[in-house]
């Protein structure tokens, strides 16, 4: 394997129109090396076009996206450190819903120049996979399985993972995170993971990408993005004076009691700005930081 | 080690937190090695970056060691240590909300005191 300072993936202001419509609007991101990010937005948001466009599985309107400085456009040597494992479909699995799993994964084999095997083996047993079966048998969960098992045992260098645990029971969701976690200890490749479910999610990842409506929200280290947001909450003008130097996302009113969803800046203290007044504070998950953030505009139709 | 981790507060304290109970507790001993990064990462399903903060808080605090190609280990007079950290943050952590909520509910200082001596005979 090549030095891995060698493997930041870097979108410089990328956008895509689907038919005039922008789902993704300039977005400017860096992933570094050797770290696990969590890419969360609402349906719609543009993950998986950004995902696609990442792996150059899709071309962006303008932008553009390269690895260790070369493009990866058309570059099948930069093509080779990348992997992304899209979600299966059975009625379409790029075509490929009428193979049986271990055709399926033969291709992928053939496809992924550092494929482990002995791997993907031990993945297969662990999830209780019958390879026999047709991709368009399938039933959800199984299809979710497939997908990490191809992700993880293509030791890519840098592995995206599309929503790899939607169709997946909670017994076998706990089980990826670990096995996940496990192989990130020992090979320290770099894992972009998309999910809805974020809060079983929100210790895995060291660093959260914030994408809405198109646009890039925020980048940020897990722990130092919920440790500066907070819901104040009390009687209206209680909450009111102790927010007025911090960011407010959100409010819940209920009769004369009104609960502030804030932030401060990255390494802020909330207790300097609430202090001296009547309001409690707790902090917010990164479930609940995002419902804070994201969930004030209206839902939009999912777009994949 | 204790395996629940709860949303209330920052994964990384509770890692430290629960590496130090498990010094109070004898379950580490001092001059023991402690668990790996990599160990705490997928023991409790975290990032590996995560159980470092943990870990790196009790080294700033002389808590934990490191020694070089080993890994890391308690201290000498870590236990003695943890004690007396947690007897300083007793008073903010317990004493200060307890005399706020009894003001609040109107309990005299002689109603808080007796009940102090109450709730330590019934546990004895």
């Amino acid at each position: 394997m090549e030095a891995r300072n060698d493997m930041t993936l870097r979108c410089e202001h990328v956008s895509k129109e689907y038919g005039g419509k922008r789902v993704l609007d300039d977005v400017t991101l860096e992933i570094e090396p050797g770290r696990i990010y969590g890419l969360i937005g609402r349906n719609g948001a543009g993950k998986t076009t950004l995902l696609s466009i990442l792996t150059a599985q899709n071309p962006a309107s303008s932008g553009t996206v390269t690895l260790g400085g070369q493009q990866v456009w058309e570059n099948q040597k930069m093509l080779d450190h990348l992997c992304f494992s899209r979600e299966l479909n059975p009625q379409n699995a790029f075509g490929n819903a009428s193979y049986k799993v271990k055709e399926y994964l033969r291709m992928a084999a053939a496809y992924y120049p550092n494929w482990d095997k002995a791997y993907a083996e031990r993945l297969i047993g662990l999830f209780g996979l019958d390879v026999k079966k047709r991709i368009a048998k399938l039933s959800k969960g199984m299809l979710s399985m497939v997908t990490i098992i191809v992700a993880l045992a293509s030791r890519a260098d840098i592995t995206i993972l599309d929503e790899p645990v939607a169709g997946l029971d909670i017994v076998s969701r706990e089980r990826f995170y670990q096995l996940l976690i496990e192989d990130y200890t020992e090979t320290g490749r770099t894992f972009i993971v998309s999910t809805h479910i974020i809060e079983e999610a929100a210790n895995v990842f060291e660093k959260v990408i914030i994408l809405h409506e198109g646009r890039l929200k925020l980048v940020e280290d897990t722990v130092g993005l919920v440790a500066r947001f907070w819901a104040v909450s009390g009687r209206e003008d209680e909450v009111d004076a102790a927010c007025a130097g911090l960011d407010v996302h959100h409010v819940d009113r209920m009769g004369r009691g009104k609960t502030a969803y804030v932030s401060t800046e990255p390494g802020g203290d909330i207790r300097r700005c609430t202090d001296g007044h009547a309001v409690d504070i707790a902090p917010l998950s990164l479930q609940k930081l995002f419902v804070a953030l994201c969930g004030d505009e209206t839902a939009e139709g999912e777009t994949k | 080690m204790n395996l629940n981790l709860s949303d209330e507060k920052s994964i990384y304290l509770q890692i430290g937190e629960s590496i130090e109970n498990d010094i109070l507790r004898g379950i580490l001993l001092e001059e023991e090695r402690v668990p790996s990064t990599n160990e705490l990462a997928r023991a409790y399903s975290i990032n590996p970056a995560t159980a470092a903060k943990g870990i790196n808080l009790l080294v700033e605090q002389g808590i934990l060691y490191k020694k070089r190609g080993i890994g890391m280990f308690v201290a000498s007079g870590a236990k003695q240590q943890i004690i007396a950290k947690r007897k300083n943050s007793f008073y903010d952590s317990f004493i200060v909300s307890l005399v706020e909520e009894a003001r609040s509910l109107s309990i005299s200082e002689d109603e808080l005191v007796e009940m102090i001596r109450r709730a330590r005979e019934e546990k004895k």
